[in-house]
């Protein structure tokens, strides 16, 4: 058993069986003690304990997987648990844990709202208040092999035709696209990007639900016909999550993937992966028959919130501001190639090497991302849209029917739990064009 | 029988030798049972604290039985149930009687059977999701090669196709179980049954149909029982393999109660499905008993 | 050791073998490709399984034992499941034998009572159940993952034992009750041995249920001092990666401790009832 091993558990303990002398004050951080991340984690926290010798810091070991380590958040805040200190959460769950009175705002501490992506600041703020900082983001993005098609495609109808041709040709690779598509948070996530290329949304500013409108219908009918129509995806996609994709693509056997960032690494690796130097990355682009649609990609990303039970709040508070500060965030790039929240970043020739796609790519696609709709029903409407949509991508419904009943059901929610006007008073600022720094395209 | 001791003292001997197992059970289960009968009559939406937590006596079980996703999942709870337990008890009996017989190798047999009872609940999903994919899965490839089918099958994207692996997973892994505690039965009846049998001139299928399965009843009251309350608390298995869907085609009870609880915050909605699940339950267990013909309280002979 | 030989003809004897073999082929088949998977690379795994091992690596099992200290969650696991069966056998067998040899009102609610907790679905008391254990100080302990376990596998222990103990005939308890054993005496010396089949089956049963045992275990313990084996699996995935062959690699490992207890074991379970003891 190596020393770090063993030394994490003892550390650990103490922390759980002293109390903290007086002059110390413990925090304990959510995170993972997994390779890489975790070894970058515990230097970040090391570096931060020397800058504030009142304060000691422990790791507390939670699942990387959001549904458990959501599980494990609601009951130990139901519980009004203080650890750990420092929550880590998915994306979604700030406006409902914010709701719930578990995450305190931050606005009192002065945060610098005004460096992070706006999108990013979007999907943190409830009720006019911040509640969590942006920690890093994940996005969707266009993966494709560059030795079958070598430039960007620019429109969705693009991608369908350069697929059809490589999949005709003999020896070419047996899918067109490949993506997540089974009954899941994944699913929403790619339809969000389609919604966009077309010029729909879920919920408009207002908090009206427009998933039905027309051209959110045929956002979901060019789903559909990707797999039935022009079949340039596989039946199997609508069980497959991010890891099935990654391999049919890493295989070599799909043109295009839709993904996150996080196969990169393991995509350029020459000892196992088959397309390593043979593939780009580019923002996925908008359909061409759309009037209003725009190249966008599904925010993710975790964020840093304070426990609201904790004894210490504005240690912890130091703490997030500490590992959302640029150095932490450039050297968290480089280490594990994770994408900063901070656009400043995407200047600095440092961020360039750390990040495996060209920076203003990256910057592109953060930039245009949108959130999901931001409510602490989220999870609750989330489901509803996951169902209709299966349905009509397994063909037990058709899109317009789908999205009607997936409306009607989520105008009901939203009637059942009173959060219309919540939904209205706080209005979520649409996706920005590129920024006017000199670098737009 | 046993003239000499008093009611009394039996009695006093009885509930002291049950004390232990009821004070665990009281300390242990006693609240969280009562927490979720309680719960159940109010609302709680823990993503609202602003709405309190009311009292609303049945309204929860009203919502319930208005709700159309929960008899589907009723339904798809009583069938994987069902299948399931009858597959279960089938191979599961021939393997008991097997493992009761003397042939060489039985000793590896025996450990051999309990494997799939042994790797836990969640790899032996991932296994079979694995036999079963599309491209790349075993079951395919056999399939294609012996000539059923064309091309590779997407078994979980059709209802139909879905229940196939979950279901050959759960017999797959829950018949040792079965075996065993009919083994267990098996192990009590008297040998010289069969002995006496044999010598009237009866088969080995008489002596299974008039001595066996009846002597075998208490043991298969209990496996029924058992598996059972499992198939209704079903979860972790149809979470990995098919995740509730396609839609929400497979989904259980179980997995429904665990969105309600804790994806969707509803305390007080979640806690009224579950005690609808008990209550189901213990119907049923209540019917096999009666079913069964056999005594909770007695002997039987 | 006397078991049953039923009426078994040529033709018999050879379709019971047949469909013996292929159960034991559909039993061990995912758990030999699971072996075969733990030793590849989980790039190859899904470019193109095949049944037999092509290319193997030790990478997932060096980096379970290195990396992972995989030791830890099975010393927990093993402390844990071990102690939950003696406790479940003993206070098991109490009330089994009182369920079963005594007369007084109030066995059939018992049993029912009993049988009624574990009739909710995990999911529903793990947010109360951990509240309790909170309160009780017990949250990422021992005890406070014994108790539970307990709590709902006893009602198995209890029914089998109750049920196997009515069947054993009371003539030769009370041929020593006549001969002036007292009740204590007659339950170790005579009850006791013709039980211990029983006994071994449902320790084996509670055993593998404490040792797969998964919800609870993830949310009364808190960190890798006390996590038991399923959980220290659950914890290899990342936010969207599965490690596959680490997993398959820790499963099979995890397995092996089970399948030496029920080899160890097998034997006591078919004991049968020795012939002459009975007649007479």
């Amino acid at each position: 058993m190596n020393l770090r091993a063993s030394l994490a558990p003892l550390a650990f303990l103490l922390a759980c069986t002293r109390a903290p002398s007086s002059n110390e004050t413990v925090l304990t951080f959510s995170g993972s003690a997994l390779g890489a991340e975790g070894t970058l984690v515990a230097r970040q926290l090391k570096r931060f304990m020397q800058l504030n010798p009142g304060i000691r810091v422990e790791l507390q070991r939670t699942p990387d997987d959001a549904s458990q380590r959501h599980q494990l958040y609601v009951q130990w805040l139901n519980a009004r648990v203080g650890n750990p200190s420092i929550l880590q959460l998915d994306v979604v769950w700030t406006p409902e844990f914010a709701a719930a009175g578990w995450v305190l705002p931050l606005d009192k501490y002065g945060p610098e709202k005004s460096k992070f992506f706006p999108a990013t600041i979007t999907a943190n703020t409830w009720a006019g208040q911040l509640y969590a900082l942006p920690w890093f983001a994940d996005v969707g993005l266009l993966y494709r092999r560059t030795d079958l098609v070598p430039n960007e495609p620019s429109s969705l109808e693009e991608i369908v035709a350069d697929a059809r041709r490589e999949m005709a040709r003999g020896g070419g690779p047996r899918y067109g696209i490949v993506f997540q598509g089974a009954r899941y948070e994944g699913l929403i996530t790619g339809f969000v990007e389609y919604l966009g290329a077309f010029g729909a949304r879920i919920i408009d500013d207002s908090g009206n639900v427009v998933v039905n409108r027309p051209e959110a219908v045929r956002a979901l009918e060019f789903m559909r016909d990707e797999l039935y129509d022009s079949k340039v995806a596989p039946l199997e996609v609508l069980t497959w999550h991010e890891e099935e994709a990654r391999f049919a693509f890493q295989n070599g056997n799909a043109v295009f993937m839709r993904n996150w960032p996080y196969p990169v690494a393991a995509m350029s690796d020459t000892a196992q992966s088959p397309v390593a130097g043979k593939f780009a990355v580019s923002p996925i682009p908008k359909s061409a028959t759309a009037p209003n649609g725009h190249s966008t990609a599904a925010l993710g990303g975790a964020q840093l919130a304070i426990n609201a039970y904790t004894d210490h709040p504005a240690a912890a508070y130091k703490l997030i501001a500490y590992l959302t500060a640029p150095e932490q965030m450039l050297e968290r790039a480089q280490a594990v190639g994770q994408y900063p929240t901070r656009f400043g970043l995407y200047t600095d020739p440092r961020l360039a090497s750390a990040i495996s796609i060209p920076m203003e790519s990256a910057r592109r696609a953060i930039e245009s991302a949108t959130p999901r709709p931001v409510t602490p029903i989220y999870t609750e409407l989330s489901e509803i849209l996951q169902i209709e949509l299966h349905r009509a991508l397994v063909r037990q419904a058709e899109p317009r029917d789908a999205l009607d009943a997936a409306a009607a059901k989520i105008n009901a929610l939203i009637e059942r739990t009173g959060m219309r006007k919540l939904m209205r008073a706080r209005v979520a600022p649409p996706p920005q064009p590129p920024d006017t720094n000199g670098h737009g395209e | 029988m046993r003239k000499i001791s008093r009611l009394g003292s039996e009695a006093r001997l009885g509930w002291t030798l049950v004390a232990p197992a009821l004070a665990v059970i009281a300390l242990i289960a006693i609240f969280p049972l009562g927490w979720t009968f309680w719960e159940s009559l109010h609302l709680h939406e823990l993503r609202m604290p602003w709405l309190g937590k009311p009292f609303i006596g049945v309204a929860n079980y009203v919502e319930i039985a208005k709700d159309p996703r929960f008899w589907a999942a009723l339904g798809h709870t009583a069938f994987f149930t069902v299948v399931s337990i009858s597959l279960e008890l089938l191979i599961g009996l021939f393997l008991a009687l097997a493992m009761n017989r003397v042939f060489r190798g039985r000793g590896f047999v025996r450990a051999a059977v309990l494997v799939p009872w042994a790797i836990p609940t969640v790899v032996a999903a991932l296994l079979w999701r694995f036999i079963f994919e599309s491209q790349g899965g075993i079951v395919n490839a056999l399939m294609i090669k012996a000539g059923f089918l064309d091309q590779p099958m997407v078994w979980f994207i059709e209802a139909s196709t879905a229940w196939v692996p979950v279901i050959l997973a759960d017999v797959w892994k829950t018949t040792p179980f079965v075996a065993l505690l009919l083994l267990a039965g098996l192990q009590n009846i008297d040998l010289s049954l069969y002995e006496a049998a044999a010598v009237d001139g009866a088969n080995a299928w008489w002596q299974l149909r008039h001595i066996t399965l009846p002597l075998l009843k208490p043991a298969i009251l209990v496996t029924l029982i058992f598996r059972t309350l499992d198939g209704f608390r079903v979860f972790d298995l149809i979470y990995v393999l098919t995740g509730g869907g396609p839609g929400t085609s497979t989904e259980p009870v179980a997995l429904y109660t665990f969105n309600a609880l804790l994806q969707n915050l509803r305390f007080g909605y979640g806690s009224a499905l579950s005690v609808v699940i008990f209550v189901i339950t213990f119907a049923l267990a209540m019917l096999y008993v009666r079913g069964l013909g056999v005594r909770l309280g007695g002997d039987e002979s | 050791m006397k078991t049953v030989r039923t009426g078994s003809t040529r033709w018999g004897g050879w379709v019971f073998a047949g469909a013996l073999i292929l159960l034991m082929v559909f039993t061990l088949f995912p758990f030999y490709w699971a072996i075969v998977a733990s030793f590849t690379s989980d790039a190859a795994l899904f470019r193109d399984p095949s049944l037999w091992p092509q290319h193997l690596i030790l990478d997932h099992y060096r980096a379970l034992f290195i990396d992972r200290d995989f030791i830890t969650p099975i010393r927990n696991s093993l402390i844990v499941a071990g102690t939950t069966t003696l406790f479940c056998l003993v206070v098991g067998t109490l009330a089994a034998y009182a369920l079963a040899r005594l007369e007084f009102r109030g066995k059939a609610p018992i049993m029912a009572f009993i049988l009624a907790v574990t009739m909710f679905p995990q999911i529903s008391i793990v947010s109360p159940l951990y509240l309790l254990l909170r309160s009780l100080h017990l949250i990422d302990t021992y005890p406070g993952l014994i108790m539970p376990y307990m709590t709902f596998a006893m009602p198995l222990t209890v029914w089998v034992l109750t049920g196997s103990i009515r069947q054993i005939p009371r003539d030769l308890e009370e041929a020593a009750h006549v001969d002036g054993a007292s009740r204590r005496q007659s339950f170790t010396k005579i009850l006791l041995p013709l039980a211990v089949p029983s006994l071994a089956t449902t320790g084996i049963l509670t055993f593998i249920y404490c040792w797969n045992e998964f919800l609870f275990a993830l949310s009364f313990t808190l960190g890798p001092e006390r996590q038991t084996v399923p959980v220290a699996i659950a914890l290899f995935r990342g936010q969207y990666q599965v490690p596959w062959g680490e997993i398959l690699a820790a499963a099979v490992i995890a397995t092996a401790p089970v399948a030496a207890m029920v080899l160890v074991f097998q034997r006591r379970i078919v004991q049968g009832l020795t012939a002459g003891a009975v007649k007479g």
